[in-house]
């Protein structure tokens, strides 16, 4: 993780549009693109679907990672800004009578509202207070949802569809909000706000003994994260027509948030990409089929992440492909 | 409210404040030595009552005697643990993202395997002690309450001594402290480090099982009390063990009183919200305020 920072220190020195800027925006038109084509390869009602669900972890994971990747600030209550976009966004499209975009617009700004919420008591405070607040919040929240009589309570809240249902309207709102995400991301990581965020991970009061101001950065990082997450929630909820509070503010909803970045590689900006990806997957063909089971892969996944490749999967690549230039140079020299 | 009534509560608050503060302390311990947050905490808490079911439902070991053993075998549990996955974490003064995710992981794994285990259904330990009551004047005792504030005031009374008076102890509040000078005087951090999350899980297991006998639990059983017990380390300002007892009484009257005016279906948000109170009134708990007037005067 250091050397992803002094990497990024010297790109930023270089030029405002350093290399590795406009390397990582070429791949993303490249990914969009591709994504936005594969309807035409016949995947089927099902495979749109796949694709669907996946693209709204992409965002989803993408808004954890810039608190919990890039300023280390765990959290373990995203569903609450998941399921806040979800609310919003049905209630605003069904009873306000408004355009799907403003409505899932709307919701990233409740999700982004609450994020000040959780972050305003926390993050002026050193230690671990975010992390166990963020536990308390997503409990809290779901007990408040649940017996809240404008939402429907426990049974639920149906959104009203305007028009016949098309699924790929909702495939490319979704790829246009992974897509923004990802621009998103890009700009953070390689803006002097970025910097900041991986300096007050490693450091916090050095950091803030250069001139960086941990609260604002943290908060704003927050921010922007939860508003993400509250944009994939509302594209979830269009498709899905129908929520209710154990499932938008289900516990394995935050989960299932914190645990892509970290399969991907937390920190940097296709890590949770790669892991949404690989999680929607698997997912949906391996773990659905043991619905108790689940919770345990995921922790036991979470435990050995952490002990043997804290980088995740761009970890891993990155070993192997640094094991295999040692193996050429040492091959050339001899 | 009459005086009876007010009373009743009052004592019922304090008797809870007895087995709160007993499952707090664990992480305190844990939380001092290591600045790990135990997110596991709830996890060994579900074991703790399952450990005292089983013995009672399977052997029909008293429950009491159950607790007694809860404490050496997950001590047991906690010193593997340790040796296992905790001594390879990053070493830090502030909590890091691993230790956070590894502990995290560590209590989806322990609860599930609960679920796979016991399944869902709702068990309870029901003794002769369960219903009865002692009368003294006005004032109602339930048996079990009582004697489960027993057992946690003696259990908290043994870790003061052995904090106060041996050589564990000693190293164990030095490191609280300050790590690099207890490194200096000749602290053996790694080993000090190893006991200490060991006697944070016994805690755990003692508390989960006294809890056990006063309520009925699933394998979900630790989650509430998760949240419970960070309210009060909190409120003791994390790393103060006369701050735990405070804050868990301030909890156990405000969740007792407050059930007077809140529908009990918002209980987890009364303990959040005195969370975020107590985290924007004095963040460095009860203990800083007591800190700030003792540097005052």
């Amino acid at each position: 993780m250091e050397q992803a920072a002094t990497v990024n220190v010297s790109g930023v020195a270089n030029s405002r549009w350093s290399s590795p800027v406009v390397r990582s925006a070429a791949l993303e038109i490249v990914c969009v693109t591709a994504v936005a084509l594969l309807p035409l390869a016949k995947l089927g009602h099902n495979g749109v679907r796949l694709a669907f669900v996946t693209l709204v972890w992409v965002t989803a994971s993408l808004g954890w990672n810039l608190i919990g990747g890039f300023a280390g600030q765990v959290s373990f209550g995203f569903a609450v800004f998941y399921g806040l976009g979800a609310y919003t966004t049905a209630i605003v499209y069904s009873q306000g009578g408004l355009n799907r975009f403003v409505a899932i617009l709307a919701g990233a700004l409740v999700a982004m509202a609450a994020s000040f919420l959780i972050g305003l008591p926390t993050f002026r405070l050193k230690g671990p207070y975010f992390a166990i607040a963020t536990i308390g919040v997503s409990e809290t929240t779901r007990v408040v949802m649940t017996n809240l009589e404008i939402t429907g309570g426990a049974s639920g809240y149906r959104m009203v569809e305007r028009g016949a249902f098309n699924q790929l309207v909702h495939f490319y709102v979704a790829l246009t909000i992974a897509a923004m995400a990802v621009a998103v991301t890009i700009w953070i990581r390689h803006s002097k706000l970025g910097l900041a965020l991986l300096a007050i991970r490693e450091d916090q009061e050095a950091a803030s003994d250069l001139g960086v101001n941990p609260f604002r950065c943290k908060l704003l990082a927050h921010a922007v994260g939860a508003a993400l997450t509250g944009a994939a929630g509302g594209a979830f909820v269009g498709y899905a027509a129908f929520i209710y509070p154990q499932g938008v503010f289900g516990f394995d909803i935050s989960v299932a948030i914190l645990l892509m970045p970290i399969i991907g590689g937390v920190g940097t900006v296709w890590g949770p990409v790669v892991g949404a990806v690989v999680y929607g997957l698997v997912n949906e063909e391996l773990f659905a089929s043991f619905p108790q089971l689940h919770l345990l892969l995921y922790g036991s996944l979470l435990i050995i992440i952490i002990l043997f490749e804290p980088g995740g999967v761009l970890g891993m690549v990155d070993r192997v492909v640094r094991l295999f230039r040692r193996r050429s140079s040492i091959a050339s020299h001899s | 409210m009459s005086t009876v009534d007010f009373l009743n509560l009052l004592v019922s608050a304090l008797l809870l404040a007895g087995v709160y503060a007993a499952m707090s302390v664990g992480m305190t311990v844990i939380y001092g030595v290591m600045k790990i947050v135990n997110l596991a905490h709830a996890g060994f808490l579900m074991l703790g009552a399952y450990f005292v079911y089983e013995l009672y439902t399977r052997f029909h070991v008293d429950p009491l005697l159950g607790v007694l053993l809860a404490f050496p075998v997950f001590y047991c549990i906690g010193v593997a643990l340790y040796w296992l996955m905790v001594r390879r974490l990053p070493r830090s003064d502030t909590p890091t993202l691993s230790s956070l995710l590894l502990l995290f992981g560590l209590w989806l794994v322990i609860q599930n395997l609960g679920y796979l285990v016991w399944g869902n259904a709702d068990r309870s330990i029901l003794t002769s002690r369960t219903f009865a009551t002692i009368q003294i004047g006005p004032i109602i005792f339930p048996t079990v309450r009582l004697v489960v504030f027993g057992a946690a005031v003696v259990s908290l009374g043994a870790l003061e001594f052995v904090l106060h008076k041996t050589w564990f102890g000693r190293a164990v509040r030095a490191l609280m402290q300050n790590t690099d000078a207890g490194r200096i005087v000749g602290v053996n951090v790694d080993r000090t480090a190893r006991v200490s999350f060991g006697v944070g899980i016994a805690f755990a297991g003692v508390a989960g099982g006294l809890l056990a006998m006063m309520y009925s639990f699933t394998p979900d059983f630790g989650g509430a009390f998760l949240l419970r017990s960070f309210v009060i380390i909190v409120l003791g300002g994390l790393e103060s063990f006369s701050g735990v007892a405070v804050g868990a009484v301030i909890l156990a009257l405000v969740e007792t009183f407050s059930i007077l005016f809140i529908p009990s279906g918002y209980q987890s948000a009364v303990s959040f919200s005195l969370l975020v109170v107590a985290l924007v009134v004095m963040p460095s708990g009860l203990a800083g305020l007591w800190n700030r007037r003792q540097r005052l005067t």
